[in-house]
């Protein structure tokens, strides 16, 4: 689930994943019902983000995202 | 030397055991049109995995295009759909851009490249009386805790029938919530049927029950 274009860009996938957890660690089916996301989607991005350091997992099933990011998704 | 060859020739030719009703449904991890997806990433959600002999074919182009119309159905049944063939991420993402610009459907599920075969050996999707180089059209009905519950099959030259497969599911589900089974031809809305009772005492009672119309004691549907 790629989550950056060939343009540098966050795809909208990521995006609207990454904005429901900007600042508050969430579950993975909070992040699908606030994001409009089904499970799957939200599973395998956020393993690819968290494999790109986008995302770190806090407790449990619970996900944020690291402040580095936020320039891109300002951008 | 040949002999060897001929042994180890067989052998990989063996089928695999296929995935049994009831069995924890096979993990991966595949390449697919929406990026890298594993079976795990469905736990939650009700899963129809199918597969289709090859992309740009003419039956499997139309039940695309039928898959697609029952997806917004299954989405609110909790329910996703994946699909699989071998064929390259390539040819099914301009597929799927040609079934758009052709016949105005945006394919907006998953479909795996299983280029190794790895996830239709699992699956037992590759039947080589039928084709030794495409996947015949399987289809297996995964629950929310990863089981298989179902398994379709229909050889390459028959397009499956939405409508049992959205009903398939329905059927599933509502079994699993009511603790009924469904008789044959059954719709949401129809009566359904009260499992029979297991002992003497309670076949007596049951033919006793107002709430339930029966036939026999062993033959017996209610309204849900």
């Amino acid at each position: 689930m790629a989550c950056i274009d060939d343009k540098g860009n966050l795809t909208p996938t990521a995006r609207s994943i990454l904005t429901t957890i900007r600042s508050e660690a969430k579950t993975i089916e909070e992040i699908a019902g606030e994001a409009g996301q089904p499970l799957f989607k939200v599973r395998s991005s956020l393993r690819d983000m968290k494999s790109m350091g986008f995302v770190k997992e806090v407790a449990d099933n619970q996900f944020i995202m690291e402040e580095k990011v936020s320039k891109l998704l300002n951008k | 030397m040949s002999e060897v060859l001929n042994q180890n020739q067989l052998k990989s030719e063996e089928p695999r055991a296929l995935p049994r009703i009831g069995s924890k449904a096979p993990q991966f991890e595949a390449v697919t049109t929406h990026g890298t997806i594993r079976l795990e990433d469905y736990k939650g959600s009700w899963l129809v995995l199918f597969s289709h002999p090859a992309d740009f074919t003419p039956v499997c182009t139309t039940e695309f295009v039928a898959f697609q119309s029952i997806y917004p159905k299954l989405r609110e049944m909790n329910t996703e759909l994946l699909g699989l063939s071998i064929d390259s991420v390539y040819s099914h993402i301009a597929w799927v851009r040609t079934i758009e610009e052709k016949l105005g459907v945006k394919i907006e599920f998953p479909i795996i490249a299983d280029l190794d075969k790895e996830v239709a050996t699992k699956y037992g999707m590759l039947m080589p009386e039928e084709s030794k180089t495409e996947a015949v059209r399987a289809v297996f009905v995964i629950d929310d805790k990863q089981t298989v519950r179902a398994i379709i099959y229909y050889p390459m030259t028959a397009g499956r029938n939405m409508d049992e497969i959205v009903r398939l599911i329905q059927a599933l589900q509502t079994s699993d919530e009511k603790g009924v089974a469904t008789p044959a031809n059954w719709r949401p809305g129809d009566k359904v049927i009260v499992p029979p009772p297991a002992t003497q005492e309670m076949a007596e009672e049951r033919v006793k029950d107002n709430g339930v119309e029966c036939i026999d004691w062993f033959l017996c549907k209610k309204d849900i």
